[in-house]
């Protein structure tokens, strides 16, 4: 089965971090393929990405652009390590914040250009460039293919190959063209499949990242990092469908700075109970919070959200604000849609529904400054690598963290190949081949999609911006059950071999179980509310631990999770 | 009740297929009306309800993507942008690139591939 080729480096997803990965492994030597679930270059989250990249001042100064020069690096990381709650991978964000300015430099020199950004929310300094989602996806596929990286589409990977003594040697998955089950060998894997946030119901995120690299990564026996720690965008829009999880009221809204209030049903700015200061404007955690708990307490709108409310402004304002605001056109166009009947129904004094919508995995697989695992031959990066955000992201650093860590696990897989000489044979291809199979094969059984719509409803219970430990022990029961009565039955409905959708979602599903249940894990393990873990149950603030790492491994068939101290290289609480 | 038509197209064998859309969307976790959904949740439905071996693609949800690319009624648009109308024809955007019912090679690194 698959090609009898062995390629040096293989990488799976072709966002902005596998396709960087793919370029340096590739420029330093290494022959390298990439395997992406969709069509290459219209897949991911970066294509979705507002094109935030936080760099210093100082740097971007450097680098020939006009910005606030007294911006540095320690900076940077103070204020990165401060938004997360003191529980970043600090050895992760020093190298972020020290590499950046060299791989933007990169895309400059391969002709992207970027715009200064004025307004940085979260950051001491307007620290940062903004390159637009789909030219930032055309940089780095243009970047990869001039290098000389190839390419297999529309190939689903489930699985990594291990020879004996547990080292990586290669990649089954499903080409989803064709139906074939297809076997990729490699002296070294990057892993890049970007976040889980299709798990959740109400996204901003694309479809196709339900977390397959992670599962598969521990699976092969790396650990997954503050899996609890998921990112919602707030006063994204719940109605109509069609503009479900868009962001769009909360650009024109708080993140323009524009004083839009957040009523409950009662008519109350709820906010002035979570940050009296900063009320709307607070941080995009505390807003998410804010919002989830007044659904949570029945105080919500009919579609399960709250109002976001322009109407005690002057119309005045209201009008202008295509004028002040980037995200608002004059012909009410934003992506691919036309707001004007939004923007009208605000004119008219409506309020919006809008709701907390799942954004950006905090969490995800446990790294070193290389991409490193820990697992021979198998290297990890951008959202798909969990720790340099801690419980709370900035804006801009995933994009900066895609760039730096792609570059760093693409050189360390193109060094270790050099080192891996001809791999080992792997010894798990046929349990993998079969494992793949078995939801086409089986008879009959439970259809795939039955339970993503489970998922879906457990996310919603237990992992939405707030939680309590009755909900999530639930889950963990209910995961438990899903696990073991319902996997196994898992089956399409239809055995047509190519395109066949049960069965990317049967292999999405398995993936997601793993994902999930690490996300509960972690979430049952914190009894504090932290950033973008928010317990109502919150337990005694004197009882608070010090800050730690929550670590989950596949350990004798059981994801087991455990604490870890938080290291302070760079600032200590 | 809201119908819709598609012309599928499975080991070359083509027809156009119409479908009747339930009366109540929420049933099927959809926001409001049928009208107020795109195209692209319409064939979401239709995939997970109906009929299983429909092939559509999706990713971005928000016209950046261009993935999910269809002819409606005539016109190429982006289904995942474009709401829902009573009786309109699906079809792929072009026959010479079509793979399987609305997906098309739309690859930008077609040259660069193994397989
Ligand atoms: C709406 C939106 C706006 C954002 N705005 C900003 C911003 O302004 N600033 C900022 O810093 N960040 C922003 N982010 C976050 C940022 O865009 C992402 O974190 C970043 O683009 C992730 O890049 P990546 O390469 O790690 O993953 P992705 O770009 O998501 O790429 C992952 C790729 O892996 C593929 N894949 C997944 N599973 C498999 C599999 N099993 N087999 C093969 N391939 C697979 C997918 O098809 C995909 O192409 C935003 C995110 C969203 C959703
Ligand atoms: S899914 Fe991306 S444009 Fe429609």
């Amino acid at each position: 089965m698959g090609s009898s080729r062995i390629w040096d480096v293989v990488v799976v997803g072709a966002g902005g971090a596998g396709l960087t990965a793919a370029r340096r492994a590739r420029e330093s030597g290494a022959d390298v393929l990439v395997l992406n679930k969709g069509l290459v270059g219209r897949t991911g989250a970066t294509i979705t990405s507002g094109g935030g990249i936080s760099v210093s001042g100082n740097v971007l100064a450097g680098l020939g652009l006009d910005v606030d020069p007294t911006d540095t690096e320690q900076d940077f990381a103070e204020d990165t390590i401060r938004s997360g709650r003191f529980i970043s991978d600090q050895s992760l964000v020093q190298s972020m914040v020290e590499d950046v300015g060299a791989e933007l430099g990169a895309l400059m020199a391969m002709g992207v250009k970027p715009r200064v950004s004025k307004r940085a929310p979260g950051h001491s300094s307007g620290r940062g460039v903004h390159v637009t989602g789909p030219d930032m996806q055309k940089a780095v596929t243009t970047g990869a293919t001039r290098a000389g990286v190839l390419f297999r589409e529309d190939f689903l990977s489930a699985g990594l190959l291990r020879d004996a003594e547990g080292a990586v040697v290669g990649v089954t998955g499903l080409d989803r063209r064709t139906g074939e089950v297809a076997e990729i060998d490699a002296r070294a894997v990057v892993i890049a499949t970007g976040g889980t946030t299709s798990n959740w119901r109400l996204r901003t995120a694309p479809e196709e990242l339900a977390g397959e690299g992670h599962a598969m990564a521990l699976e092969a026996g790396a650990a997954l990092i503050e899996s609890e720690m998921l990112q919602f965008l707030p006063c994204c829009v719940i109605a109509p469908e069609i503009w479900k999880g868009i962001q769009f009221p909360w650009t024109i809204g708080p993140q323009a700075g524009v004083r839009a209030w957040l009523l409950n049903r009662y008519g109350e700015r709820f906010l002035q109970r979570w940050d009296p200061v900063n009320i709307e404007l607070a941080t995009r955690d505390v807003v998410a919070a804010g919002s989830a708990a007044e659904v949570a307490a029945g105080r919500g709108s009919p579609n399960g959200g709250v109002y976001l409310s322009w109407a005690h402004l002057p119309r005045d304002i209201i009008d202008n604000m295509p004028l002040w605001s980037k995200s608002l056109s004059r012909d009410g166009r934003y992506q691919g849609f036309d707001f004007t009947p939004l923007i009208e129904r605000i004119k008219a004094g409506y309020a919006i529904e809008v709701a907390p919508a799942a954004h950006f995995s905090l969490g995800g697989i446990h790294i070193d400054v290389d991409g490193d695992t820990g697992v021979p031959g198998l290297y990890a990066c951008g959202e798909a690598a969990g720790g340099v955000h801690g419980s709370n992201r900035l804006s801009g650093n995933a994009g900066a963290q895609m760039l730096v860590q792609g570059a760093r696990a693409g050189l360390a897989a193109a060094r270790a190949s050099r080192r891996n000489g001809l791999p080992a044979p792997a010894v798990n291809r046929a349990e993998l081949q079969e494992r793949v199979r078995a939801p086409m094969e089986r008879e009959a059984g439970i259809a795939p999609l039955e339970v993503a719509e489970r998922l879906g409803a457990l996310t919603d219970s237990a992992l939405s911006p707030v939680r309590d430990g009755t909900r999530i022990d639930a889950a963990i029961v209910e995961i438990g059950d899903i696990r073991r009565s319902v996997l196994p039955q898992l089956a399409v409905r239809q055995r047509d071999p190519g395109y066949n959708r049960d069965w990317s979602t049967a292999i999405e599903c398995r993936a997601a179980v793993d994902v999930l249940e690490a996300a509960l894990l972690g979430a049952r393990a914190r009894g504090h509310s932290l950033g973008a873990h928010q317990r109502t149950d919150s337990l005694d603030e004197a009882a608070r631990p010090a800050p730690f790492h929550g670590l989950v491994r596949a350990t004798g068939g059981a994801l087991v999770h455990e604490t870890r101290a938080v290291a302070f290289p760079v600032l200590a609480p | 009740m809201t119908h819709i038509r598609l012309r599928l197209n499975r080991d070359g064998s083509e027809e156009i297929a119409r479908f009747d859309l339930p009366d109540d969307p929420a049933e099927s976790g959809i926001s409001g009306t049928w009208e107020g959904a795109s195209v692209s949740t319409a064939l979401q439905y239709l995939q997970r309800k109906v009929d299983p071996s429909l092939a559509y693609v999706l990713s971005c949800r928000r016209g950046l993507c261009d993935l999910c690319a269809v002819r409606i009624d005539g016109k190429v648009e982006t289904a995942c942008t474009t709401p829902l109308r009573d009786g309109m024809l699906i079809e792929p955007t072009r026959a010479s690139l079509q793979l399987r019912d609305t997906v098309v090679e739309l690859s930008l690194v077609r040259r660069h591939r193994v397989a």
